[in-house]
């Protein structure tokens, strides 16, 4: 156990320093074809953090989740886009549309939630759905905001001076040009990392606890002394925050944002991205992100090379339709031979029986004896607090 | 995957070399031209897209086999976005910087999705859609006429044909967005001319039981119903209609209607009832190159059934691209600057009547053709429909300014 204790420490910084190196080289060397991808699977990821905090974490069920992602968006658009003859735009400095947007979603969130707050499970989930509906029609329609049915542009993201377009400063790091995909690469990033970060924070602290005793049994938590209306409610609005600042970088990468991309499939999307990742895991969430996100991607950029394909048009199945059907049963295998999801195969040694959690720590107050908040998390140490 | 090594797989340096005198861009070599397509391969237009790519192909196979353009054969990349703009930008990304330009790219919320792209490469675009909202765009090639000018003479060949006069109701089914909305343009300001009275009926792509909205027109008393959708919503204007014992006339769009509908329940509805007015012709029409297009066809895809606004449009559109690109090659410059500069210096473009009319493309924003094909439904024919008026420009389109 020493041994594999000692390695452990030792490769697990290596590791992430391997991992952020590569992922700060990655523009150098990724065609736009990649970077587009993965500025796609960043987008989700931080969209996918917010809803595990909710269903993972709080479980409340959520449908509604590409209605905050729309209006974290479209709201981006709306606050930093300019007024033309068929639009409305405040023309605010790009960065404050982004809180602006973020904070529209969350507000949103805010006043769905007193029926969150009455609504538990799958009723809950019915009710949310409503919203994504709701969330089309506004978009089809309110077109002055939404640019209707063709969507309106994006304005490009700008942070004191520093433009996230190809010009102004024109960049070049090891004769690669960075243009806007390269430049937001960075943004997403940072996004990502601080959005995991203070998820992490949020319910590692005592009220991630309170979420947890929420999940497991209102009236268990209620006794407790937790205001579960109040934190149920405060779940709701974090998470359609991170709804909203997905939709934020999803527009960004996007450039052109249109209704169609905020539909119904994209709350499932979102719900496949948590349950792949396994529920209740951050880290989880961003690999089931990466996967959802990236999978449809990737098999039909390689499913081109594989042989015996119809071309296409040509009748049998071509590589448009495989890629399809691969993905389909990417998403059953992962279920099937990983039951977990995605998080226990992202621990680095799989084979290495995992210590329990409970190894003593220093005996501190309330550890057995006090009935609390503590408590609960003890309960439950599996599943808050794996990365 | 990843590419590690910066010296090995570095994106820094692409570079054009002019080949031989023609000068050339992305996607062109000395002996190649590439195009991209973007379709619906897997979603809800999968049959129209697999129809238009046979149509594609089968011009660019007769085409390189009578030695390509300029000297290099033309090779079309098909990519599906599955009617979803995210794997569009995706797909897009992943040809865009091998080819010239791209031969087709279907779905108005995709095109939207792509358009800072398609500024940013200066890409030419064809479109596979009719809506006048890509007018003013100079990178977008619209192939024939605009819906609202469909929708005129539809409705101009009721009042001609089927006795609609001043003070009529007419019906119009309509898709919300880009088709329906540019349509319902038109039909307003062919019923101010007339005197006609347009009964609205706004409907979702997803909506595929009219009932209610048949209901609602028999209520108002309408005489015609003009419908612009997608053929599952004129199939049940029909058979409700039917149904109902409401026998009006309907006019459909050209992506309204499909040859599979008569197989279906509405078959014998439609036969009776429907008229289609596009600017394309049906793959039926008694002209030459269209016979000549249906003996290919059937001999390059046995069983498959040859479609106006799918397989026809394909081969047609690919055909004014080779017109494109020959212009470029002329003026000794495949870039993409060189191929939008041809294509605005093309007009009479004749297609042997495939397309109605001749095809000008000199003045942006104003429709290539403002001429239509009236076909009625016939299921002798291949691709199911007959002409019977047509190509024809009605007075009340001559002066008419396309708009949504």
């Amino acid at each position: 156990m020493s041994d594999a204790g000692r390695s452990r420490r030792l490769v697990r910084p290596l590791f992430w320093l391997t991992v952020t190196v590569l992922a700060i080289a990655a523009p150098l060397s990724l065609t736009s074809f990649w970077l587009q991808t993965g500025l796609f699977a960043m987008a989700a990821a931080i969209g996918a953090i917010g809803l595990t905090l909710l269903v993972g974490v709080t479980g409340q069920l959520s449908l509604g989740h590409a209605f905050f992602v729309a209006i974290g968006a479209f709201g981006y658009a709306f606050l930093a886009g300019s007024s033309d003859r068929h639009l409305v735009g405040f023309h605010l400095p790009p960065a404050l549309a982004a809180v602006g947007a973020v904070a529209l979603a969350a507000g949103a969130g805010a006043l769905f939630s007193p029926i969150a707050g009455r609504l538990r499970g799958i009723y809950l989930g019915l009710a949310s759905l409503g919203l994504v509906f709701l969330g089309q029609h506004i978009l089809y329609n309110a077109a002055p905001v939404t640019g209707g049915y063709n969507g309106r542009d994006v304005a490009p993201f700008e942070l004191f001076g520093f433009s996230f377009t190809s010009t102004n400063p024109e960049l070049s790091i090891f004769r690669v040009p960075y243009g806007a995909l390269e430049r937001l690469w960075y943004l997403g990033l940072v996004l990502v990392v601080v959005g995991y970060w203070y998820a992490r924070n949020v319910t590692n602290g005592r009220p991630g606890r309170a979420l947890v005793g929420v999940r497991d049994s209102e009236i268990a938590a209620g006794v407790m002394g937790v205001n579960v209306a109040r934190y149920k409610a405060a779940a709701f609005t974090v998470s359609s925050a991170y709804a909203g600042l997905a939709g934020v970088l999803l527009a960004l990468a996007f450039g052109r944002i249109v209704p169609d991309s905020f539909g119904f499939v994209l709350s499932i999307d979102f719900l496949a991205m948590i349950i792949l990742g396994g529920l209740g895991s951050f880290g989880g969430a961003i690999a089931g992100a990466v996967l959802v996100t990236a999978l449809p991607l990737v098999l039909s950029h390689y499913s081109d090379s594989i042989p015996f394909l119809a071309a296409p048009g040509e009748s049998g199945v071509g590589a448009a339709e495989l890629a399809r059907l691969m993905y389909g049963a990417a998403v059953v295998a992962v279920l099937l031979f990983a039951p977990g999801g995605l998080k226990p195969l992202l621990r680095l040694y799989p084979l290495v029986q995992k210590e329990p959690s409970y190894e003593p720590k220093s005996p501190g107050p309330g550890s057995s004896a006090v009935p609390g908040p503590d408590r609960v998390q003890q309960g439950n140490a599996q599943q808050p607090t794996n990365g | 995957m990843l590419c590690l090594a910066l010296t090995a797989c570095s994106k820094a340096t692409p570079s054009n070399q002019p080949t031989g005198e023609v000068k050339t861009g992305p996607g062109v070599t000395a002996t190649t031209i590439k195009l991209g397509s973007l379709v619906d391969l897997t979603a809800v237009f999968a049959p129209l897209s697999k129809s238009l790519v046979q149509g594609t192909q089968l011009f660019w196979k007769q085409q390189n086999a009578a030695g390509g353009v300029c000297g290099r054969t033309v090779e079309v990349t098909v990519k599906d976005h599955s009617y979803d703009p995210q794997k569009a930008v995706s797909a897009y990304r992943e040809i865009s910087a091998d080819v010239l330009g791209m031969q087709t790219v279907l779905g108005s919320p995709v095109i939207s999705a792509l358009k800072p792209s398609i500024d940013q490469d200066n890409m030419y675009v064809g479109v596979a859609g009719w809506s006048a909202s890509v007018l003013g765009d100079p990178r977008m090639q619209l192939l024939g006429t605009t819906y609202d000018i469909e929708a005129i003479a539809g409705l101009d060949f009721l009042v001609r044909t089927k006795g609609i006069k001043s003070g009529d109701k007419i019906g119009h089914v309509y898709f919300e967005g880009d088709f329906g909305e540019n349509a319902y343009h038109g039909s307003q300001f062919l019923a101010s001319k007339q005197g006609l009275t347009i009964v609205g009926q706004k409907i979702k792509a997803s909506d595929t039981d009219l009932s209610a909205q048949v209901t609602a027109l028999r209520n108002e008393g309408v005489k015609a119903i003009l419908v612009s959708a997608g053929p599952t919503q004129t199939a049940s204007v029909a058979g409700v209609a039917k149904a109902q014992g409401l026998a009006v006339p309907i006019v459909a769009n050209g992506p309204g209607f499909t040859p599979q509908l008569l197989a279906s329940p509405a078959g014998p509805a439609l036969k009776e009832n429907l008229t289609v007015v596009s600017s394309m012709a049906p793959p039926g029409l008694d002209k030459p190159a269209a016979t000549t297009l249906q003996q290919a066809f059937t001999k390059e895809y046995p069983g498959a059934v040859p479609t106006q606004v799918g397989s026809l449009f394909g081969y047609v559109q690919a055909q004014s691209t080779k017109a494109v690109l020959q212009k470029a090659c002329d003026n000794k410059d495949l870039t993409r600057q060189g191929v939008l500069t041809a294509l605005h210096q093309l007009s009479g473009l004749d297609t042997g009547g495939l397309v109605a009319g001749t095809l000008d493309y000199t003045n942006p924003g104003q429709p290539p053709s403002r001429s239509v094909y009236i076909s009625k439904v016939d299921d002798g024919a291949p691709g199911g429909l007959k002409v019977v008026d047509g190509p024809l420009v009605t007075d009340a389109a001559k002066t008419y300014t396309p708009g949504i």
